[in-house]
Order: structure tokens, then C-alpha cells, then sequence
């Protein structure tokens, strides 16, 4: 035999785990910690929401909602309340790119995400408006 | 890898390295590809790295000597084949149910012809999936059952006295 097949098949499947741990790793420091809040929901009070990189883009919201604990329901009710358009399919998508990082107000990994749609400036300064991480 | 016979020309030999070459270098760039997308959000996420552990399976199966797994790599490759195909489909159509998410389809989207919206689907257009990405996969597969067709022993025919 030229080349020892046992060797390279090991060396494969080593590489392969190794490519999918250090992924995974990656993936971790994205991930919030035990800070994430646990409350579904992060009531504002009486008056409108906004958060600083949404001012005058997008609607009031009249609740938050979090990004990583909320349900999936919760999500769209608090996106249809902030007069995103197709909030059911956004609420998926939020729900899709979990976990958020609980030190980002503004929800970057949310927004990179919801790029790949293409859903305008203003759909994603609404979507975020309604959530919290 | 399986021993060489008597009988098996070199070229067939160094085809059949080759192509187990070229089925590790496909498992180890899809899977960096994955990883690097974070291909795991969902369970239909998943389906690609369980081709792929289908994959390794095989390719194992492959290297080890003898020929009595040539049925069951032939079967996990055809397995993979599959998925692959799945994949395809379910990235077009990821990316068709996201036309309405478009800022510049959104109001026009549900009244498009089923073709354009298909079209706009299939070039990613619209959506974010990239539509033959899951093919790499077939083509893998397809690399190591073309490697299964090199091991066929040709029995040596005895010299005529």
C-alpha cells in the first residue's frame, strides 16, 4: 500500500471535528451568557419605545418583547403591534437567529440577518424597535 | 485502501486515489463551509452534517481492505444523493417564501407569475439561501461511488496454453 487508509480516514473525521468544534466555539462568544433576561416580556410603561437607532424610523412600539426567550407568538404580536408587515414570517426569522447577545440593545446580529432578506431600512429598524435581547 | 490486485491497471488505481482524494477534500470544505455559516439553526439545518457523517461512514467503508462494504457505500452514497437533491429544492424554496420579505417585491410579490417568482428563486433573486450550494454534496457522493465502479476486480483471464 502507497498510503495508510486507516490514517487518512482518522485524519478526516479528525478534521471535520475539529472545523465543527472550532465553529461551534466561534459560535459561543456570539451567544449571550446567563445575563440574557429571562422575562418574555420588558414592558416600557405608558409611553412609546424607541430605542436610539430607531428614533423617527420606525413605529412606537408599545412593548418589548425578548429577542431570545419570547415565543415565537409573542414575537409577531409585539412586531404586528409595531406595524411590521408579515410578522408571523419575521417572527421566524427572529426565532431562527437565536441566541442574541444580551450586551447588544440594538440587535446587530438580528439586523446582519435579516440583510440576507432584504427587507429595507425601515421594516428592520420596526422589527428591532419591538425587541429587546 | 484496498489492495491493489494483479489485475488492476495503474491508471484504474491512481483514478480510484484520486477520486477518494478529491471525496475527503469535498467532506472537509463542506463541512468548513458549514461551519462557517453556522449551518445548524434548525433541524433542517442539520440534514447536511448528517450527510456528511453518512459521508465519512462511507468513505471509511471504502478505505478499510476487502470488498464487503462496496453495497453499503453504494447505498450511503445514494443516500447522500438525496439529501443533496432535498437541499436543492428546499433552498429554492426558502428563497421563493421569502420574496414577500423583499422591500422591492413586497407589495407585488403574490400577484408575480408562478415562473417569475420561480426564476427570482432559483438566482436568489430573492431569499438568502444559495440555491446549488447542497449540490457539493451529490458531487461528493458521486466521487466515491465512481470510486466504488474503479474497485471492480477484472479477473485476470489465464494465459491460453
Amino acid at each position: 500500500m502507497i498510503f495508510r487508509p486507516i490514517r487518512l480516514a482518522a485524519a478526516s473525521v479528525a478534521g471535520v471535528l475539529v472545523l465543527g468544534l472550532a465553529a461551534c466555539g466561534g459560535g459561543s462568544t456570539d451567544a449571550p451568557s446567563a445575563a440574557a433576561p429571562s422575562a418574555p416580556v420588558t414592558s416600557s410603561g405608558s409611553g412609546p419605545t424607541t430605542t436610539g437607532a430607531t428614533t423617527g424610523a420606525a413605529a412606537p412600539a408599545a412593548s418589548k418583547v425578548s429577542a431570545n426567550t419570547a415565543s415565537e407568538d409573542e414575537i409577531a404580536a409585539a412586531l404586528e403591534s409595531a406595524g411590521v408587515s408579515n410578522p408571523e414570517r419575521w417572527a421566524e426569522e427572529v426565532v431562527e437567529y437565536r441566541p442574541y447577545p444580551a450586551d447588544d440593545p440594538n440587535l446587530g446580529k438580528l439586523r446582519q440577518n435579516l440583510a440576507k432578506y432584504n427587507p429595507g431600512q425601515e421594516t428592520t429598524d420596526k422589527i428591532v424597535s419591538a425587541l429587546a435581547p | 485502501m484496498r489492495p491493489v490486485a494483479p489485475g488492476d491497471a495503474p491508471v484504474v488505481v491512481l483514478v480510484r486515489r484520486c477520486l477518494v482524494a478529491l471525496t475527503v477534500i469535498g467532506i472537509l470544505a463542506t463541512a468548513f463551509e458549514l461551519a462557517s455559516e453556522r449551518h445548524w439553526n434548525s433541524l433542517e439545518q442539520l440534514i447536511p452534517w448528517l450527510a456528511l457523517a453518512v459521508l465519512i461512514v462511507a468513505t471509511t467503508l471504502f478505505l478499510l481492505p476487502g470488498e464487503r462494504g462496496t453495497v453499503i457505500i453504494r447505498v450511503l452514497g445514494v443516500v447522500v444523493l438525496g439529501a443533496s437533491g432535498y437541499g436543492v429544492l428546499e433552498h429554492i424554496l426558502v428563497n421563493f417564501e421569502a420574496g414577500e420579505l423583499d422591500q422591492r417585491f413586497a407589495d407585488t410579490w403574490a400577484s408575480l407569475p408562478l415562473l417569475e417568482k420561480g426564476w427570482y428563486a432559483v438566482t436568489k433573486t430573492v431569499g438568502p439561501a444559495p440555491t446549488l450550494a447542497p449540490g457539493v454534496l451529490g458531487q461528493t457522493a458521486l466521487l466515491l461511488l465512481l470510486a466504488t465502479l474503479c474497485t471492480t476486480r477484472h479477473r485476470v483471464q489465464p494465459d491460453p496454453p
